[in-house]
Order: structure tokens, then sequence, then C-alpha cells
């Protein structure tokens, strides 16, 4: 397998990662401050444990004038924690690089409260702050900060060094169009700062280190921006100096396309590798190591891409989030138990103003690895039985979990399939990967000797009998919400999960215009609707969805898809109707009212899709007597269903 | 001192005496490092101690580990904490002045993303904003929520606290079992009024118990909750008596409005007349007989004074102004009224950067939130430096202040015949005038220390030549800039500030639209400007959502409601990509759907980014000059990072 191959990557064929997957950069908000901490140590030494062959650490700022994020590292008061991972990691032997970039125009000014810094003074687009425009003093400091921070990082004892000219950076800024506009010759010559920059951090870590350079090469603005072909010529004009070149494409207009959600394919940059890689081959610059990266989160495509001659090694940081031990089980033969990376981005995309800690879905110990115990080791069997009753995820995961400690494990439920409500939500537009998780969740138990039985339903009176022959534990989920409105008796309602249930919604659901109801702000609404008005007929009739915001899928911020999420939704014709309340679901007529005119509108609409909230289902011991974990609690996502079900199978006694 | 005949009467609140009415009441400031108090907590509360505040109130310390809806809140349930609270106490008790910690779970308004645990709250009702369905609590997790208050009750009173507060009103678990929009339970917990207290009632018994007879307990109230279903006044009082008749509490605190729902009334910027929530105490003074606190935006003395004599209240909750200046009872009582620093409810560095998860700042007392920090910076400078300062907006002003203050010797020069620069042509709008306050703040306290503002004084490089001074500030501002679309000679093109100085005037009836790349109050005050003068008026915008940062400052629910009222379109989404001037048509790129749209409209009125002036900075610098820009002249951005630049360039000469 050439994902397994090891990779020279530094000139004098040294280092040599141990395989070829990459652990990225990313934004973790585990710092102490501006510091690397504990946790940052426990966090990629996992990922060392687990057989990545890089690791990139999370980007240090090069210089004070650039805060991007409160818990931003700063090079400065980064060499204990680079030492220390460094120490962590190499009993494991990857090549762990210190990432160092400057975000420019992209920062923010509310940490330092100082002005941002950028080439020319073309305000950002999401906060628009106008930036300084930066005279040769600054640029100088800029340059002297990569070189300073660059020795530092060497110090340290890191292998090298990986410089960002890619998503939110100063180089980048400097590089395109789009941002650059200077009359000076950082502008007639857009490349002189990468260049300078580059030969100035080669020239402090001596030619053996391990000189990376993160480029966006596509833009995804071609009226100014760089495209692919001007940013695989900036590859070459400075493969000089580099060893290894992270291939990624977005830029200002563009942010949420670096890393993705599942709703774009995975392995969109691959072909951008390649061509860069072609491009530095046909220069001669074969010794560069070209790795691809986007969504890049299955072995079997990172695999292609290797094998297919697009790239030297892949970038599958998302995936090392859900399973840390991808190569490593992958060494073992295991593919097939990998945790799969779903692409949901809700908990690993943490650019956020309330600092949330990088985490997974399906793996609610990444970033909590020095409190979360790890992963049960899978025990002899020992004589205790455990029956869970719920097989969605919250169930199988309390299940997997007990049976890795050794319980003998049943699960019932009074569905046909396992997953819950899972299996529905995947059906929705974009969602397909959620299907992923219970699948995964599935062939694991049914691995560890778990019994599940199906169509089994337990009452009152068989719950009484079960919890003196057993322990148990209650998954039983949530049933529908209250809707606080309205309703009259012809009107046609649904609630989104039994839409999705059915086998084709667009057909199955009466003619005519379909309000679909959000009051959460997606993702599940958005995602039905999406679907629906991907079938002409139900586009013609009218699809429309109604929120109380000022717009649509408003949660989505965090995932990134919220800009992309309104484009589709243009695309497909759906009507949005914002800040409004829904009063009155009448046949044929929805009434809603603007939250602030307090006017009130008729829409026409034959179908009425509630996409609220969900409540538990507390028909079983209503006084909670028994452990119970996910929906059963509060429903909520996946996250909460795994790190319950999770907490309370390492919890039970084993007597 | 003769116009207060209430403000500086003493008042006993149960076993605490407190010297005036004034209470710095409780506030987020986030302050708090890992869930503990920090040094800047002590500094902060002790500056407005020794500014004369009859009372001190803290921020929420949680009462339960699965209360954490915010990062930088105290987990007052984490015995840790107990040095930090003897260190505000200490800090605090220097200058005679009560301090209580108010105390709180938040129930449902939270989400689980760093407790990692179910929220907790009366009913599975999920709030607006955090949108989590929180789990309902079983009598056995009541129980345990009320030990929860006692336990931290008992760490405020080892932390040397003279009193504690119960917050019931806006973002509590205690409000959601009173309020009837939240709390659907059916067992004793729910349904009629008094059980809906009995929580409350329950935690007062275990809070008293705790703190013992010694120390004060209050509960604030919520008046009215601004939602369907909610608590409003009547209910408010019934609860109140029901507090009174437990006879274990000493004061009732008010406010209005959920904070996860109704923020904008409970915060209210300069849109909503100061006193506006003095219905509440009135109504709850005439039904109880403890003292009662009134709030809601009160910036000047004289109108705490008037709540208090026209009888709506015995205390009242000042909490902008004095954010916005410590001394604000000081100076009251020494009858410098005109050197109060007046807040001007704009929202922006205080409420605006409690949303977005940093430290509690002021738009101009760039102290505010840095007190521990700034406490070394030396009050006068070792050598006495001749400083120009060119420019009198807010930055040229604050950088003179600051420079004053540290012994330099300057002078401003401002080309315009009044101070302000565009700030006071911000403040013309209706409803905006308030904002003008922040130069007439910095105007009198340079008056106080002798500097002179030259006025209608434009300055050149040979000026600055002859008048050889040792430093040249510039603060020259930044002029309107023109997309490449709308040329310079085209008369139905106008900028903001070309509507508010009457340079552009779109007559009654006329089609406007406003193209607006800034998102704040630059687009929207001048949309209503023009709508009131009977313009049909659109604003078009390529974000997302029109007026976006309004929602940072609170003005967004005010601004959308007055613009539904008086028709004024707001269009998202939209970049402008050309402009007719003979068919009078803009070229709209609607970017979501890369549909181009055609827009007749008879006047473009401009809300894009200024350019800086500069170039008497880099004239000056290439004559050798020392040479500072700050504010508008470096990157033109808002006020508040003109007066955090003029204050760190004046402080650092």
């Amino acid at each position: 397998m050439r994902l397994l191959e090891t990779l020279e990557l530094g000139r004098g064929g040294f280092p040599v990662a141990p395989s070829r997957v990459m652990f990225g950069p990313h934004e973790t908000n585990l710092g102490n401050g501006r510091s690397l901490s504990k946790a940052h140590v426990a966090y990629y030494a996992r990922r060392a444990a687990g057989g990545a062959g890089t690791i990139v650490i999370e980007e240090a700022s090069v210089h004070e004038s650039d805060w991007p994020y409160e818990r931003a590292p700063l090079a400065a008061s980064c060499p204990p924690g680079w030492q220390a991972i460094v120490e962590a990691c190499s009993p494991f032997g990857p090549v762990v690089l210190a990432a160092l970039g400057h975000s420019g125009g992209q920062g923010t000014s509310h940490w330092n409260q100082r002005e941002l810094w950028a080439p020319s003074a073309v305000p950002e687009v999401a906060s628009r702050e106008v930036p300084k425009v930066m005279d040769s003093a600054d640029i100088d400091a800029i340059v002297d900060g990569f070189a300073n921070a660059a020795t530092l990082a060497m110090a340290s004892g890191c292998c090298g060094v990986e410089i960002n000219a890619g998503q939110n950076s100063l180089l980048r800024q400097f590089l395109s169009g789009l941002t650059n506009m200077r009359s000076d010759g950082y502008g007639s010559d857009r490349s002189r700062l990468l260049r300078e920059v580059l030969a100035a951090v080669r020239r402090v870590i001596g030619e053996s280190a391990v000189l990376a350079l993160r480029l966006s090469v596509d833009e995804l603005a071609p009226w100014a921006g760089i495209v692919p072909d001007a940013g695989y010529a900036i590859a070459v004009e400075v493969a000089e100096w580099i060893d290894m070149l992270t291939v990624v494409r977005g830029s200002i207009y563009s942010v949420a396309l670096t890393r993705p959600d599942g709703h774009v394919e995975p392995g969109f940059a691959i072909s951008l590798a390649r061509g860069a890689r072609h491009a530095l081959g046909a220069a001669g610059h074969q010794r560069v190591q070209v790795f691809a990266q986007g969504s890049i989160v299955d072995w079997g495509q990172a695999e292609w891409a290797l094998d297919d001659g697009a790239a030297d090694g892949v970038e599958m940081t998302r995936a090392l989030l859900a399973d840390a031990d991808l190569v490593a089980k992958l060494r073992s033969g295991w593919a097939d138990r990998i945790r799969p990376c779903i692409l949901c981005n809700q908990l690993c995309k943490v650019r956020d103003n309330r600092n949330p800690v990088v985490s997974c879905v399906m793996d609610p110990r990444t970033g909590h690895e020095d409190t979360d115990a790890p992963e049960p080791t899978h025990s002899q069997s020992i004589n205790c039985t455990l029956t869970i009753v719920g097989a969605g995820i919250a169930g199988l995961e309390t299940a997997r979990n007990a049976a890795l400690r050794g319980f003998r494990v049943t699960v019932v439920d009074r569905n046909s399939a396992v997953g819950g409500v899972l299996p529905y939500a995947a059906r929705g537009a974009g969602r397909d990967r959620l299907a992923l998780a219970v699948d995964w969740l599935e062939r694991e138990c049914i691995r560890l000797g778990v019994a599940i039985r199906l169509g089994v339903s337990i009452d009152a009176a068989s719950l009484e009998t079960l919890r003196n022959e057993t322990t148990v534990v209650l998954a039983t989920g949530a049933n529908h919400g209250t809707l606080p409105f309205t309703i009259e008796s012809a009107a046609y309602v649904r609630h989104g999960v039994d839409v999705l249930a059915l086998d084709d919604p667009a057909l199955a659901l009466p003619a005519g215009p379909i309000v679909v109801w959000d009051p959460i702000g997606g993702p599940l609404a958005l995602s039905i609707a999406e679907l629906l008005a991907a079938n002409a007929i139900r586009r013609e009739a009218g699809v429309i969805l109604v929120t109380p915001d000022l717009l649509v899928g408003e949660k989505l911020s965090l995932t990134g898809d919220l800009a992309p999420a309104q484009i589709r939704l243009h695309g497909l014709g759906v009507t949005l109707v914002k800040q409004a309340l829904v009063r009155r679901v009448s046949d044929g007529k929805v009434e809603v009212e603007d939250r602030f005119s307090g006017r009130t509108e008729v829409i026409d609409a034959s179908v009425f899709i509630a996409c609220g909230h969900r409540l538990p289902d507390l028909t079983l011991d209503p006084d909670e007597t028994l452990a119970q974990v996910g929906d059963r609690v509060a429903p909520r996502t996946i996250h909460e269903a795994i790190l319950e079900g999770r907490r309370v199978a390492l919890g039970l006694p084993r007597s | 001192m003769s116009r207060y005949r209430y403000l500086f009467s003493p008042l006993q609140l149960g076993p605490i005496t407190v010297r005036n009415r004034v209470v710095f009441s409780a506030h987020l400031t986030n302050y708090a490092a890992d869930g503990l108090p920090t040094e800047q907590h002590a500094a902060y509360y002790e500056a407005r101690a020794a500014g004369g505040a009859g009372l001190i109130i803290t921020e929420e310390h949680s009462t339960h580990p699965t209360d954490w809806p915010y990062e930088k809140l105290i987990h007052g349930f984490n015995r840790e904490v107990i040095p930090g609270y003897r260190r505000i106490t200490e800090a605090v008790h220097r200058h005679g002045t009560p301090i209580f910690a108010q105390i709180n779970h938040n129930g449902g308004q939270a989400s689980s993303m760093y407790t990692r645990l179910p929220v907790w709250a009366p009913s599975a009702v999920a709030d607006p904003l955090f949108r989590e369905v929180p789990k309902a609590v079983t009598i056995r997790e009541i129980a345990e929520i009320v030990a929860g208050y006692a336990v931290v009750a008992g760490h405020c009173a080892e932390g040397n606290f003279d009193g504690v507060e119960l917050q019931c009103s806006h973002s509590s678990i205690v409000r959601g079992f009173l309020s009837g929009a939240t709390n659907m339970r059916t067992d004793h917990y729910g349904g009629s009024l008094e059980n809906r207290a009995r929580i409350l009632v329950d935690i007062i018994d275990a809070v008293r118990d705790a703190i013992g007879p010694t120390r004060a307990l209050g509960v604030r109230l919520c008046g009215d909750e601004l939602i369907e279903g909610g608590t409003t006044i009547n209910e408010a009082v019934a609860v109140a008596k029901i507090v009174e008749a437990t006879r274990k509490v000493d004061y009732i605190n008010t406010s209005i409005g959920v904070a996860t729902a109704t923020l904008f009334m409970i915060e209210a910027s300069m849109h909503i007349p100061p006193g506006y929530a003095l219905f509440i105490p009135n109504a709850i003074r005439r039904e109880v007989d403890l003292p009662v606190v009134g709030v809601g935006r009160f910036k000047d003395p004289l109108q705490v004074e008037r709540a208090l004599a026209e009888g709506h209240c015995d205390l009242v909750g000042v909490v902008r102004a004095q954010i916005a200046d410590p001394d604000f009872v000081r100076k009251a009582q020494s009858g410098e009224h005109d050197d109060t620093r007046l807040c001007l409810s704009c929202n922006q560095e205080c409420v605006g950067r409690m949303g977005l998860n940093r430290w509690l700042g002021c738009i101009e007392n760039p102290a505010a939130g840095r007190e521990a920090e700034l406490s070394h910076r030396l009050a006068i400078t070792p050598k006495r430096r001749r400083v120009l300062i060119v420019g009198g907006g807010p930055a040229g002003l604050q950088a003179a202040i600051s420079a004053a203050r540290h012994g330099h010797d300057v002078v401003v020069y401002e080309r315009d015949h009044v101070a302000g620069g565009q700030v006071r042509w911000a403040a013309t709008v209706a409803n905006r005038a308030e904002f003008g306050d922040m130069i007439r703040n910095q105007v009198n306290e340079l008056e106080r220390l002798n500097v002179k503002v030259s006025l209608g004084h434009e300055i050149d490089e040979a000026f600055v030549l002859e008048q050889n001074p040792d430093v040249v500030i510039v603060a020259t501002g930044s002029t309107p800039q023109r997309p490449y679309w709308a040329p310079e000679g085209d008369d139905r093109i106008g900028d903001v500030l070309d509507v508010l100085t009457g340079r552009f005037t779109p007559l009654v009836g006329e089609r406007v639209t406003i193209i607006d790349e800034l998102g704040f109050h630059q687009a929207t005050s001048v949309a209503e400007v023009l709508a009131d003068r009977g313009c049909l008026v659109e604003i078009i915008t390529p974000g997302m959502v029109v007026a976006q940062d309004l929602g940072i400052t609170l003005d967004m629910e005010g601004f959308r409601i007055r613009a539904a009222a008086k028709g004024i379109v707001c269009t998202p989404d939209s970049v402008v990509m050309g402009w007719d001037p003979e068919l009078r048509t803009l070229s709209i790129l609607h970017h979501v759907s890369g549909q181009m749209i055609e827009r007749v409209t008879e006047r473009v009125v401009l809300a894009v980014p200024n350019r800086p002036v500069d170039a008497l900075a880099n004239d000056l610098r290439a004559s050798g000059f020392e040479v500072h820009c700050i504010g508008d002249a470096l990157a033109p951005r808002r006020a508040h990072s003109a007066v955090i630049d003029g204050d760190r360039v004046g402080a650092a000469l």
C-alpha cells in the first residue's frame, strides 16, 4: 500500500516520514493563552502513535501584529510546547513540522486592539475591517518574523517548518490580485514577499531541515485571483527553496471551501495537486514532495491519489480526528475497522468566537486526550450482562464500549433496522455520509459479539423483568416536538424525520407547494428543502423555507456551510421566507407573521413539514431510575449520543 | 450637593448600610480565566468603589457544573474561587464599599458546548438563542440545584462578600421555573404561581441558611419577559410578595426582558429612552416594603435623582455609566457634573464584546477592562515633549488627553470650526445624538487639562516646520472614496457623509438606493433620515444580512421595526456591478443566485470604506519628524479604534 510507504522529505534523504499520511495544521483552541498546552501534546502524540507520517502543528503567528483568534499560538511563546510535542511524538517517528504564518487582513483587531496589516486597503469580506497598508518597515518585520520563528522552531527540535500561503494568509494576500494593489516592488512582483520569506527561512534553518509550503493555487475568483496555472507557476518559481508543497484552494471569498463539509465531493482538490506536481516535474523539481489536501478522508481515495501519481503524500487531517489510529489499522489489515469521518464539520471547525475546543462527533475523546479516558482495549469476556433498549447511535456506542470492556451485550429495538433516526437524516440532500456512522457502529458491534435484536418492543412490564435480570441502559430516543401554532384538522402536517423515512418524499407527498418550517436554523430542514426542490415538479410547484431568523441555516456558520447553503438553495429555486413566525396551518394555507412589522402573510401550501425540536421519549421508566443516553435524555446531535453512550458504558460497574 | 436630595442618603439593606443609592449592578465582564476570578476583576470593581459607588454587585457565579453557557463564567461551585473572591472583596472594602456576589444557574439558556453535559431546565423547551433541547430536571436534580446555590453562597461568605443576590431575572433556571413560557411541569414545581415559585423559595431558604444573618440577601426578578406567554408585571409583583413573605430577603432587584430572546431591551441602546423599565420597580414598590432597585440606561446622576424622587425605586442600578466613568458618583457628589464622561449607550465595546466572548471594554474609556494592566502605567513622563496633533476627531482628541495626562505640552489643530470629525455628523441623526457625547466628553476633559484645541486651522507641512514640535501625531481621518462604477462627477451619487452634511440632498418622493459595504450605523442612519424626509429608500448590501453588526450592539430589532414602519427595503446578497447615469439604473449581481438585476433609482448613496488621509504624515516623515499616524488616517475603522490608537500613542511618547 503506497500510503504506508515511507517518504523522504528533506534534501539529503532525511528526515523520512514513516507513512505518507499528513496530519495537517488546523485551529484547535487547545492553547494555553498563546502557548501550546499539555492538551496539544496529548493530541499530537495520539496521532503520532496512530501512525501519522507527518504532523504539522497548529499554525503559530510569526509577528505580534497577528492575533487572528484568542488562542492563536504566537511563535515567540511556542518553543516549550514545540519541544514537548516533538518529544512526545518522537517514539513513533513522524516528521514534526511547525506551521508558521500571518493572517494579514484576514485576522481580527479584537484581541491586540491594533490595526490589521495587509498589502492593500482591501477590507476583509466578513468583518469588513479595513487594514493598514503595510510600509516597507512592516514588510521587513514580517520577513524577520518568519525567520525568527523558524529559528525558534528548529531550536525546539522540529524537523522543519511549513509556511502558510494558503487560506487565511498574508503571503497569499500578497500573491493575489484580489488583495494586492500595491504600486511598489511588492505589487509589480507579487511573489516577491513569498520568495523573500522562503529565502530567509531557508537561510536560518539550513539545507537539511524541511521547508514546506502550503499554497492556494486556486482562489476560486478568476477575475483577479490566483488561477491554477498561475498557482503552479508560483510553486515552480519558489521550488528552489522548498522540499514539500501542500496544495490547497480558497481565498477571501471562499473561506469555507478550503475545508468544506460533506456537501462538497471528497478529494475535490486532488486535480490541483496533480497539476502542481506535473508543473514541478516538468520544471525539474521532482524533488519537491507534493501533498494533496481537501476532504480526503477515505483511505481508498488517498491511496488512489498516490497510485495515480497525483501526489506524493496526502493530508488526511479530519480522518485522523475521527480515527487517530487510521494508519496503524491499515498496517494491521483492519481497514474495515477504521472509524469514518462523516465530513460533518460539527466539532472540528473551531474558528468561532466561543473558542470551542476541537473535537469529533465520531470520537469525542479527540481534543480531550488529556482528560478523557482512552477507548477500552478489547478485554476478555466477563460475567456481566447488559441490555440496551434502543439501537440508535447512542445505544450502539454504549454497546460497543461495553462489549470492549467484556460485557455480554444485547441491544433491542422495536424497529427493523439499527441507527434510530440517523439513517433517515442521512437521506437529506448532501448528508449521505451520516449513514457511515451507523454502518461502522453496527459493524463493530457485530464484530465484538453484541447481540442486536430488532423488532422487539419493550413495555413497562417487560422492562421490569429485564432489569431484574441484567443491567439496563435506556437509549429510546425522541418523539416529535409540539408545534407552537394553530393547526386546523384538514391541514397536511408532517415532521421532518417522517418525510425522510418515505421511500421517495418528492413523489409520496401530496401535490402542490410545500412549506418547510425551520425554527432551528439547519441542517435538517435545509437538507429536506434541497431534496424536495431537486425534483423538477416539486420545484415548479414551490418549495418554501420559513425561518424566524434574518437568514436561513444560521446554525451552519460553524460547519462552514452557511454561505454555500444559500447558493444551493437559490440554485434549486427554494423560496426563502425570513424573519417569519408561523401562526396557523390550515388546508392549503400557512399563515406567517413578520417578526418586525407584525404583518401577516398567507402562503399557499398543500404540505407543511415541521423541522423543529424533538422531545425525549420517557414512556419507559418515566422517573428516570435507569441509566439513559442520547436523545432519550434530551434530543440533540450525534455528538452527544456518542459522548453519553461511551461515558455510560465506561462507568458501568464490572461486578 | 444640593441638587441631590435622595441620591446621597444612606439606606439599610438588611444588615448592610449603603452610603448612597447608586448600585454598580451585576453584568458580565468576561474577565474570568479558567472559571476563576482574576486580578482584573478586583481592579475593575475597585475603580468603581473608589469612584463612590454605593453598592457593587459582581457578575454571576455559576452554582452547578451543568451551567456553563459562555466560556468566561466564574465557576462559583469550585472552592478554588475563594482566594479570588477575597482579593475582590478586599480591594472594594478598602474604599468602604459593600459588595455582593450574584449567584446563578442559567438553566436552559445555555448549551452543552463547554460542559459536555445535558443542559438542565424545568421542562424540555429549547431556548430561542441556544436552540438546544434541555433535560427536564427530576425532583432529585432540583434538590441538587438548590444545594448548589447553598454551596456557592457559602463560598461567597467565605470570600467575605457582604451579601448574595439571586439572579432570577433574565437568564436563570429560576426564571425558567417562574415563567409560563418555559415551565410545563405537572408536578408541584409547575402549574400555579405558587408551584412555579417553589424552587425560588427553596433556594432562598438554603442560601439564607448558608450566609447567616450578617449578610444581605437579594432577589432579582424580571418584570416583563417581553416574550409570548412569558411573565408580565402582575405576576412579577406576585412573586415579589412571595419573596417578601419568606422574611429572609433584604431587597429586590429588577430587570426587563429575557437575555436569550429580548436582550435588546435589557441592555437597551441609545434608541430607547432612559428609565424605560421604571414601571417595574414602581409596581413592585407599591406592593412590598423591601427596598427595590430600578435599572435601565441611567447615564446621568440627575436621572438617578429623579427616579428616586419620583418614588419609582429605592436604589438605581447604573452600569454602563460607571464603566464609562468610574468616578460617576464622586463627580456628582463634588459638583463636577460636567466632568462626567457620559456613557453613549452605543453598546459597541461593552455589550458588543460580551456576545463575542471578548473582555468588556468601553468605546470612550480605553482603561475599562484594562484597569489591572494600566495601574502600572506612569502618570507623569520624565521628559516633557512638545506634541502637535493634527486633527480634532476622536483619535486626535484622545491622543491629546493621553499625552497631556502624561505631562506633555500638547496642542491640537482642527481644520473644521467644530471638533469631532465624523462623529459629530453621525450624531446629527435622530436617536443617535448621544453618540456625540463622546466629543463633548473629550473636549471637556481637554479643557480641564488646559490643552488648546485650535479650530478652523488647516495645517500644512510648512506650519509644522515652523512650529518645530518634538512629536507630530497625525489624526487627519479619512475621506470617502468612490467605487470603480461610481464616477466622481456624477451628482446623482453621494456619500453618507454628504447626506448628513447637507451636500447631497435627495428630494421627497425620490427613489434612493443606499449601497452598504460597512454593515453598521452609517447606512441605516442615513436610510432613516431619508425615509423620514419622504424618500423611497432601499439598502443593498453584499452581506447576508443588511446592517449585520447592529446585532452586536442590540440595535437590530429596533432598526428592523422602524425600517418596516418607514418602508425601508433591505436587500442582502447583492453587489453593484455598474451604474448607467443616463437610464439611472444600477446593475446588481445577486451573488448567491448569479442573477443580474437592474434597479432604477434617482439617487445612490454610498456607505463604503473610506480612504485614509495620510499625505501629511508621509510628508512630515520625509522631513525627519517623529510622526505617529492614528485612527482613520492609519486605517479607516470605527470610533473605538480611533480612541484606542490615540490613547496608546499619547501614553507612549
